[in-house]
């Protein structure tokens, strides 16, 4: 397989416009641009059958496609928030080829009749955000952003934002108060974005490795690029391989190829002497699989069918060195510590889900605890404003289930090794701190 | 259908769970006493169908309470039927599910809903319930209704979901319902036993917050009750618009506050109390006081202001213990402000009076009332024609009636006014009251677009300012403000237009001369000190309008431009075409709680009750003129609920008179100025929960006060106290109950006949809706011919004057714990900060004001939005002092301010 977004990746300078330009950048804005209308390239991108990067995997065009027509402010955000745990793709494409990024940006702004455009970038990525600041300002320069683009009479323009560092951020709502200035909460959908999104507007959200291939799907034909991959899951996909194996890192495959291909051929497998134990296929918010499910097509039906999801393409691999306990904890803490408060289940759930998973870590557990864990689990699938309560309940549940005598012998152990008396008394966590002004 | 089918149906919507859980399927309902035979009679008892609930609703009840019709900009929605529950419900379309749900009979819970909040934000996911079709389950409080829609809440999915959201509620709250305030009236309380799985599995340390924390001075939170809900943030943020309250951190340590700890100081912060579902948010001034099972609430009406707020009074042991709002969306769609939440307090505070004052010599002593009475009688009855009226504030329909009847019959005197200046014009009375003009409070918010004209709704009628903002933020309303003062509602409008103090009146004149070319904009625009572009700006906004609506304030008539700024007005509504557009319309903000329904009942010089024509060769005089006349024409006045020294514009004028008055008689509940230099019998006045009458709402609505605790020490009501002066005189009154007063006037009152205190009701009538409003006599002219407005004099060097009333001012603030520390404070006057570093003082400086009559010292509080030339005293009814008064006396236009 030819690489697509990671094409020449490490090719010095190709961050310039200079280089981009020389390798032939920008010539599929400008021919767009000169031979097709809107609608047209709209129809490639149909036609690719693309789907969303960004987690939830949903058909790009058709999403384009549900912005109304008309004369008015529409908007596209790309959401570069890149922060679910083991995700790291985005980051490399906006470091290494950023007007990729900026060339996909226009060309879907182009066929969705869009007028202003944002990168939501988040905090860390300082380094990045700069890139992408240098690339924007380039590109206005050289007459691809702004008014009457070469000619065209279409005009967009590009701002980076850069975000503050909340994981919920990534949440294309939240993103979009975030990005008007509010407290990042996400939002009741419906209505959906596309209706009424930023400013209330209608607004396109893509993932920056979905905005990265719009130009290739133009470029190439949208045809073209559907015979990439699987039938449902085109083109290719950038996955960003960490945890327990010897080549750590991001990879450009196909869609559809074996797991196995990924784990053990690209990244190298397991450590010497290690086996590996369990997986997330599509960063930490994934339901984890296991050893059995490596010859799973690496596609998003294949994975959902497995009960997990594709996700960002975030595959984290977990050895035997590591308990399962620990890894439920340390997701399980993560969204505790990332939800925003707004809904019920989400801020509650995954409080008191990470309370009991540290008293299971500690030992001071027993299995009926473990029962009441996965039924936490249950009563927070489905039943929350967005999806960040699932996105910890999922793999949680996985976890428990999935390594229930794992979980039950580390209880075990810890129980036979518990001397009497040992307890502490529990602790207050007293969130808000003294505060002056106390009454009564 | 024939009858099995109706029976199916009906035991259909009689099962519960068991037949949502598809035990029986279609066709197989089990018909007690028919196809089963059972011959345990115990058990055919229980296979019985239950018996249905009758739902209070109907669809005729969609109309929120207080609407008798939909406001004209309102859309129309169609009735479309689904089934909740298996049974068919009709609703109106696009309600959201919870409210659908309850046209069946069916209550989902609900936490975060409150619609009177705007959009829902369905953050409490308590409300999920199945829609057939949508594979999740779906938060009810923010799904609209659609035609044939099925909707489950009762299937064990949505009960498990429910359960589970409870539990997860109450994993963190304290369950300190023993000692918590809200025990007993909780939201929590209820849901937790209605749609909680009664059980607790959480064994984790509950979350800990220091607590309780005081939020103001009348609010204290509680974190670790908190459930977020968001409902009072969303208050802050979207109703109130103050932007104060946020939600602090995120996730499990999310909690309310403001921005920067400092205290949450609003005119309408009191609200988060009852929008709050749980105990977080608790008022301290009744934290601790009563539970729900030993307090009666008591419905009435708040009379501190024209906005006539419906309330709720909190009694225990006959002592109210609070203030809530009594939801009428025709009034104060459900808001209360913070003055008439915790004035309250001030009823029982030492400084009211609580027995009839007489005085002897300079003192004033108390007195029984025989005594009083005697007194006031012997004055009234020595003086008998030469005595005069005065009445305002929150005095009753009932009281003006009786006081009228007993000036009028008893004494032989038409000397009285509720009003202060000079004479209505009958015509520009008769026009201004027409129906077809006027508009009723639910159509300001759904008017395209209102112009407000001389008024600052947040101190003049404080609810208002809330509809205004609830038109703007949902309704697309365009607002324009007109006043010479910055007003808070700038930032909410589509223009802003500024003019001298006092000139309301050109700058109408100049809007009518866009309107019609009756005169030179540019010149009308310049007398009135505006500029001519914002002149033709609000004229072009008005003129685009559908259902333009003017909210202008009484203040207008009493400049010296006299009846010119009301004619302007009539022409306005003319050229506007007002008269022919439903929702269309003026409404005026009077100055007296009760200004409108006093004009109405006729207590006035020159017009009968229901503006019928005065009687002929019987013209009394004017206030203005009854201040003249004090202690030659005039020898005994009588005040009723009114201090002509601190309210009128004129008090200086006033204090000489009243010191040359022979007797002055007052029904007071402080001791005014007036009062306490001037009176010779004090009647001591009821107050809001302990008064029994009518009152008439600005847009023409009367509502009823109701007592709800006895009367404070001595004090007897108003209406028995006029009954007694008037049989002194020999004149037999004929009422021994309040509401024999109530029938007077609805004999007496052409535009209120007929009326009973039933028809009225809990949420009130409107006149202009009932078939006596045809009764109003047609004014002889409705447009007018206006010369030049007058000019405001240019500065040079000095500035215009203007004046405001804070709503932080009055007794019921000054003498309630919880308002204290927001009375207006030292005298204070606002200048731009152009004209500040022109004269070289900066907010905070001292400053001297110089009139031709006098002057006074005040703090300067520099000001952006204050235009240059211009500065705004803070007049205080407190601060009745001979320097403030001096220097206003003859109401002067410039002053000079020296450092």
């Amino acid at each position: 397989m030819d690489e697509l977004l990671f094409q020449d990746i490490d090719e010095p300078g190709l961050n310039t416009i200079e280089v981009y330009e020389r390798r032939g950048g920008y010539e599929t804005l400008k021919k767009a641009l000169r031979e097709l209308d809107g609608e047209q390239v709209l129809a490639e991108l149909q036609a690719s059958g693309v789907r969303g990067r960004g987690g939830a995997g949903f058909a790009m065009g058709t999403k384009a496609g549900f912005l109304p027509k008309g004369t008015m402010d529409k908007y596209l955000c790309c959401n570069a928030d890149e922060s679910e745990p083991g995700t790291f793709k985005d980051r490399e494409l906006m470091q290494k080829n950023p007007h990729q990024l900026v060339e996909g940006i226009i060309l879907a702004s182009y066929a969705a009749g869009i007028n202003k455009a944002f990168i939501y970038i988040r905090g860390e990525y300082d380094a990045q955000a700069s890139i992408l600041e240098a690339a924007v300002r380039e590109a206005y320069e050289h007459g691809h952003l702004g008014e009457n683009i070469h000619g065209s009479g279409f005009g967009v323009s590009l701002v980076v934002h850069r975000g503050a560092g909340a994981y919920i951020c990534g949440e294309e709502t939240a993103l979009l108060d975030s990005l008007e200035g509010k407290r990042g909460n996400p939002r009741l959908k419906p209505p959906f974005p596309a209706n009424a999104g930023l400013f209330q507007g209608p607004t396109l959200i893509n993932n920056v490795e979905t905005l990265s291939n719009v130009s290739h799907i133009v470029k190439h034909g949208g045809e073209w690029y559907a015979k990439i991959g699987t039938e449902k899951s085109t083109g290719t996909k950038l996955v960003s391989v960490s945890g327990c194996v010897q080549r750590p890192g991001n990879y450009e495959i196909e869609l559809g190829i074996p797991a196995r291909e990924i784990i053990f051929g690209l990244a190298g497998g397991p450590l010497p002497g290690r086996e590996i134990k369990a997986w997330f296929p599509g960063g930490s918010s994934s339901p984890l699989l296991t050893p059995d499910e490596f010859d799973l097509p690496y596609d998003f039906d294949s994975i959902a069918g497995a009960g997990s999801m594709l996700g960002s393409g975030a595959i984290i691999v977990i050895d035997d060195s590591v308990s399962i306990v620990d890894v439920a904890l340390r997701t399980a803490s993560f969204y505790k510590h990332e939800s925003c408060g707004k809904c019920t289940p989400c801020r509650e759930g995954t409080n008191w889900t990470t309370k009991m998973l540290q008293r299971v870590a500690d030992g001071d557990a027993t299995p009926m605890d473990l029962d009441l864990i996965a039924g936490v689990q249950q009563q927070i699938m489905g039943n929350c404003l967005c999806v960040l309560g699932d996105a910890m309940a999922m793999p949680v549940s996985s976890m428990v289930n999935k390594f229930r005598d794992e979980f039950e012998a580390h209880l075990e152990a810890a129980r036979a090794s518990r001397t009497p008396l040992a307890d502490a008394p529990a602790k207050l966590d007293l969130v808000g701190g003294l505060v002056p002004g106390v009454i009564a | 259908m024939n009858d099995d089918v109706k029976r199916d149906e009906a035991t259909a919507r009689a099962g519960d769970v068991a037949d949502q859980s598809g035990k029986s399927s279609v066709g197989e309902t089990v018909r007690p006493g028919e196809d089963n035979v059972v011959t345990d009679q115990a058990a055919v008892a229980i296979e019985e169908p239950r018996l249905q609930y009758q739902s209070p609703f109907t669809v005729v009840d969609a109309l929120p309470p207080g609407y008798t019709k939909k406001p004209a900009g309102e859309p129309e929605r169609k009735i479309i039927s689904f089934t909740i529950d298996g049974a068919e419900v009709r609703a109106p379309e696009g309600i959201m599910l919870v409210d659908a749900a309850k046209y069946g009979g069916v209550e989902i819970p609900v936490f975060c809903y409150e619609p009177k909040l705007g959009a829902p934000v369905g953050a409490c996911r308590m409300c999920l319930v199945e829609i057939e079709g949508i594979p999740k389950l779906q938060t009810a409080c923010s799904t609209p209704v659609r035609d044939g829609m099925a909707v489950i809440t009762k299937s064990p999915r949505v009960i498990e979901a429910q359960n589970g959201v409870v539990e997860f509620i109450l994993l963190n709250h304290p369950l300190d319902c023993p000692v918590c305030d809200k025990g007993g009236e909780c939201p929590l309380q209820d849901i937790s036993y209605g749609w909680g799985s009664g059980k607790s599995r959480t064994t984790e340390p509950k979350r800990h917050f220091e607590k309780p924390v005081a939020l103001s001075d009348g609010i204290a939170i509680d974190r670790e009750r908190c459930i977020l809900c968001y409902r009072c943030v969303r208050f802050s943020q979207e109703v109130s618009e103050d932007y104060q309250l946020v939600l602090l951190d995120r996730g499990a340590g999310a909690h309310v506050g403001t921005f920067d700890g400092s205290q949450y100081i609003a005119p309408f912060s009191g609200n988060v109390i009852e929008l709050c579902p749980v105990g977080a948010l608790t008022s301290r001034a009744y934290r601790f006081r009563a539970r729900p099972w030993d307090i009666e609430q008591g419905g009435s009406v708040c009379t501190l202001c024209p906005a006539q707020c419906n309330v709720s009074y909190t009694v225990r042991d006959d002592k109210v213990m609070r203030t809530l709002a009594r939801d009428n969306n025709a009034v104060d769609d459900g808001w209360l402000c913070d003055k008439g939440r915790f004035a309250y307090q001030a009823w029982e505070s030492e400084a009211r009076i609580t027995t009839p004052l007489v005085r002897q010599g300079d003192k004033l002593l108390p007195a029984r009332w025989d005594h009083a009475l005697d007194v006031a009688a012997a004055a009234l009855k020595k003086s008998g024609e030469r005595t005069a009226a005065l009445a305002g504030g929150a005095t009753t329909n009932e009281e003006a009636w009786l006081l009228r009847r007993l000036m009028l019959e008893g004494l032989n005197s038409p000397h009285i006014d509720s009003r202060r200046g000079g004479k209505l014009s009958l015509d520009v009375a008769r026009t201004l009251t027409q129906p077809a003009l006027t508009v009723s409070v639910p159509d300001i918010e759904w008017a395209d677009a209102v112009l407000v004209l001389d008024s600052e709704p947040v101190d003049d009628m404080p609810i208002l300012d809330l509809r205004l903002r609830k038109g703007v933020r949902r309704n697309g309303m365009k607002l324009a403000i007109a006043t010479p003062r910055p007003s808070s509602l700038d930032a909410n409008t589509a223009l802003v237009a500024r003019y001298a103090p006092g000139y309301a009146g050109a700058f109408a004149q100049a809007v009518q001369a866009e309107l019609d070319g009756s005169g030179d904009v540019d010149d009308y625009a310049a007398r009135a000190g505006a500029d001519a572009a914002d002149v033709r700006a609000v004229a072009a906004l008005l003129k685009g309008a559908e259902r333009p609506v003017i909210l202008w304030s009484e203040r207008m008539l009493y400049t010296t431009a006299g009846a010119a700024p009301a004619q302007a007005l009539c022409n306005i509504a003319d050229r506007l075409g007002v008269g022919e557009r439903e929702g269309a319309g003026l409404m005026q903000i009077p100055i007296q709680a009760n200004g409108r329904g006093l004009r109405e009942v006729g207590f006035l010089p020159n017009i009968g009750p229901g503006l019928t024509d005065g009687q002929p060769g019987r013209t009394g005089m004017s206030s203005d003129e009854i201040a003249a006349a004090l202690g030659s024409d005039i020898s005994a006045l009588i005040t009723v609920n009114v201090d002509p020294i601190v309210e009128y514009p004129n008090g200086r004028t006033w204090a000489a008179a009243l010191a040359k008055a022979p007797t002055v008689i007052a029904f007071s509940t402080w001791l005014d100025p007036a009062t306490a230099l001037h009176a010779d019998v004090v009647f001591p006045a009821e107050v809001g929960p302990e008064k029994e009458g009518t009152v008439t709402h600005p847009d023409g609505r009367i509502q009823r006060l109701r007592q709800t605790v006895e009367r404070a020490g001595e004090v007897n009501a108003g209406w028995w106290v006029v009954g007694e002066l008037a049989k002194r005189l020999g004149l037999d009154l004929g009422v021994k109950i309040a509401n024999q007063a109530t029938a007077q006037i609805a004999a007496g009152v052409p535009i209120y006949e007929g009326i009973t205190t039933t028809e009225i009701g809990g949420t009130g009538v409107r006149w202009q809706e009932r078939g006596a409003a045809s009764n109003l006599p047609a004014p002889d002219a409705t447009t007018f011919l206006l010369e030049a407005p007058p000019a405001a004099p240019q500065p040079n060097g000095r500035l215009r004057l203007g004046d405001f009333k804070s709503l932080w001012s009055g007794g019921e603030v000054v003498n309630a714990a919880t308002l204290r520390a927001l009375a207006s404070g030292p005298r204070r006057v606002e200048l731009s900060p152009v004209d500040g570093h022109r004269l070289g003082v900066a907010s905070g400086d001292t400053v001297t004001l110089k009139t031709e009559s006098g002057e006074l010292s005040a703090l300067v509080a520099l000001r952006d939005a204050v235009p240059a030339g211009a500065a705004f005293l803070m007049t205080d009814e407190r601060d009745g002092n001979e320097a403030l008064r001096a220097a206003l006396a003859g109401a002067p236009e410039l002053i000079e301010v020296v450092k």
